[in-house]
């Protein structure tokens, strides 16, 4: 039947050139050729399949952990003890059989992978649970990570990074949860590091492909999630500048490490750049500045002061990258997103040069910085947008304008008359532009 | 290439079957090998017993008589001893690392009028799905002022104390509802 094609069929046909090349029956060109067109068809064809058999693999784990849990009490501790390990002992052999027969198979690495993670999960529940093991949720979650991460790069699965970044989510939340800001989250970052060069490997193989594109985001998604409640424990008040600087730093690299050829963003700077703006406007308003848990140097726990080592980071990473791009002369990112760091560390100084008790001054003029910054970065934008025709980014940078607008709405003592002309040369504003951009637009 | 990925594999699986097994063993040596204890529990409060499938004990002998606070931030070995009628009480607490079958560590409360809260580390009775309401119920029945009438038994070696069983009315929570059931 045309169209279908038998996996069986294409695996022994791959496996047989070698042999057809040495043996003179087929030139290595024509080898070359056969893989690339099975190749592309099976990438195209993997997505969904993974998908499938993930979640297959996920549902037949939830499964067998639902039949265990049925009639339990009548079983005897030994008798417990080695249904618990049925599930992991399963998903090990199948481990073994995808390495040793189907390690080229991407979705039988996928399935097995999120299979024998949740199987060790399993395992370590109902080992607790049978034997009365009084441990917390946090550690339990700790436990569980550090076991799944090895998965993730013998069987080279993405899905597999995928729950385990989600894993370190919810445990960052379960651990801050119990004493809120005293506890450490520094954990958080050496489970992400793990899984970092994981991801480079991705990387490395293809860069344009969904999954690359979902891990990138769940990483971005924790990192932002770790370094706000890092800010919190280290009670150093950098969170604005480490904030400015992991959010440009996505943005930098989400231009320069996911290129496209159109004028669309990738997702990882689209993040990254909505990012930049939502935290501009937080940090417009004045009251943002007021916030301060500062504690000195000699009072701050060794682990606070590493958690400020992290959170300073960010920023030097971001100029750093963007200095690099700009010294050689190959930027295409935004020099306004790109100045956020450097922007949020002149207005974190300005705001911190009197006394926040007694005088406010010093904070009302760092919120003006971020205000004057954030009207140069909506009209950065929206000239970005209109020069390369693209009525997305030119409704972003309006999309900023038209909230630093509404944010002062709430926040000044301006009258209303000047807030209503405000607001109407925004509003022509956003008009005028869609008009433009559209016109443009119809003749090409 | 291949013989890397598969002694990587070895090593992840024994590592995947260690922890585990390593907790289920030493479980197993605590209840074959260590020294029983009965610990009466205390009246619950009766909005808060089960969460999610497990009964959150409280003991008797969470409060504790001493002049001084214990130091909340390091851990407290609570000594045990028994009573006339068998169940276990507290004879002293040391700030200090101690070793034996009636030594618990625990974590110290908070302090008032004399009188120190102990923090046990063995609190939640794991039950399953289908029992844990009723399970509730019957702990929640047995453990009001003036019927007190549930206790568990705790088994302590080297260090680790294992929860073993809880006693409802002298009998096994399992029996115990069983029990229940057959006179319905």
């Amino acid at each position: 039947m045309p169209g279908i094609i038998n996996r069986r069929a294409v695996r022994w046909l791959r496996g047989q050139l070698p042999e057809l090349v040495a043996a003179g029956a087929i030139s290595s060109e024509n080898a070359a050729a056969i893989e690339r067109h099975y190749g592309s068809v099976e990438s195209r064809t993997n997505f969904g399949f993974v998908i499938l058999a993930t979640v297959g693999a996920a549902l037949v784990g939830a499964g067998i952990i639902l039949l265990i849990a049925h009639n339990w009490d009548d079983l005897s501790r030994a008798a417990r003890t080695v249904i618990a390990f049925i599930p992991l002992l399963v998903a090990l052999a199948l481990i073994g059989f995808v390495l040793m027969q189907r390690n080229e198979s991407r979705p039988w690495r996928e399935a097995v992978a999120v299979f024998d993670m949740a199987a060790v999960a399993t395992a370590i529940s109902l080992i607790s649970q049978t034997y009365q093991v009084q441990g917390t949720f946090d550690s339990f979650m700790r436990v569980w990570l550090l076991l799944s991460i090895p998965i993730v790069y013998l069987l080279r699965t993405t899905f597999g990074a995928v729950v385990y970044v989600v894993g370190t989510i919810v445990w960052l939340f379960d651990h801050w949860g119990i004493l809120g800001g005293q506890q450490n989250p520094n954990f958080a970052w050496l489970l992400l590091l793990l899984v970092i060069p994981y991801f480079l490997l991705r990387y490395r193989q293809d860069c344009d492909s969904r999954e690359t594109t979902i891990l990138a985001t769940v990483m971005l998604l924790a990192s932002v999630m770790a370094l706000g409640l890092t800010a919190d424990f280290t009670k150093a008040d950098l969170g604005c500048i480490a904030f400015a600087g992991l959010l440009t730093g996505i943005y930098l690299c989400g231009m320069k490490f996911f290129p496209r050829q159109d004028e669309r963003l990738h997702t990882v700077a689209l993040l990254g750049g909505i990012g930049i703006g939502v935290t501009a406007i937080v940090l417009s308003f004045e009251g943002t500045w007021h916030a301060s848990h500062t504690l000195s140097w000699d009072k701050r726990s060794g682990s606070q002061n590493l958690g400020l080592i992290i959170e300073l980071l960010f920023p030097v990473a971001a100029v750093c990258l963007a200095g690099w791009d700009l010294i050689r002369k190959q930027w295409r990112f935004s020099l306004s997103a790109a100045a956020f760091p450097i922007v949020a560390a002149i207005a974190w100084w300005i705001a911190r040069s009197c006394d926040s008790s007694t005088d406010t001054r010093c904070m009302f003029a760092g919120a003006a910085v971020i205000n004057g910054y954030m009207l140069l970065l909506g009209i950065d934008i929206l000239m970005r947008g209109i020069r390369t025709h693209s009525i997305a980014r030119a409704n972003f940078g309006l999309v900023l304008i038209a909230a630093l607008a509404v944010a002062r709405f709430f926040d000044s003592d301006l009258s209303f008359v000047t807030r209503g002309l405000g607001f109407i040369v925004v509003g022509a504003g956003f008009l005028f532009a869609n008009i433009v951009l559209f016109k443009k637009r119809v003749p090409a | 290439m291949k013989t890397l990925r598969i002694g990587i594999f070895v090593l992840v699986a024994v590592a995947q079957l260690a922890v585990p097994a390593s907790v289920a063993w030493k479980r197993e040596q605590t209840f074959a090998h260590g020294r029983i204890w009965k610990l009466k529990t205390a009246p619950v409060d009766p909005v808060d017993v089960v969460r999610g499938r497990y009964i959150w004990l409280q003991y008797a002998i969470s409060e504790f008589a001493q002049s001084e606070r214990a130091d909340w931030k390091s851990p407290i070995y609570v000594v045990l001893k028994e009573d006339a009628d068998g169940f276990a009480q507290v004879d002293h607490i040391s700030q200090t690392p101690v070793s034996g079958d009636n030594v618990v560590q625990a974590d110290a409360g908070g302090w008032s009028d004399g009188t120190q809260s102990i923090s046990f580390p063995f609190r939640n009775y794991w039950v399953t799905e289908k029992i844990a309401p009723r399970a509730e119920q019957a702990y929640r029945e047995n453990s009001r002022r003036g019927k007190e009438n549930a206790y568990v038994t705790l088994r302590v070696c080297n260090g680790d104390a294992a929860l073993e069983q809880l006693f409802i009315d002298s009998q096994p929570l399992a029996d115990y509802l069983r029990a229940q059931d057959a006179k319905k």
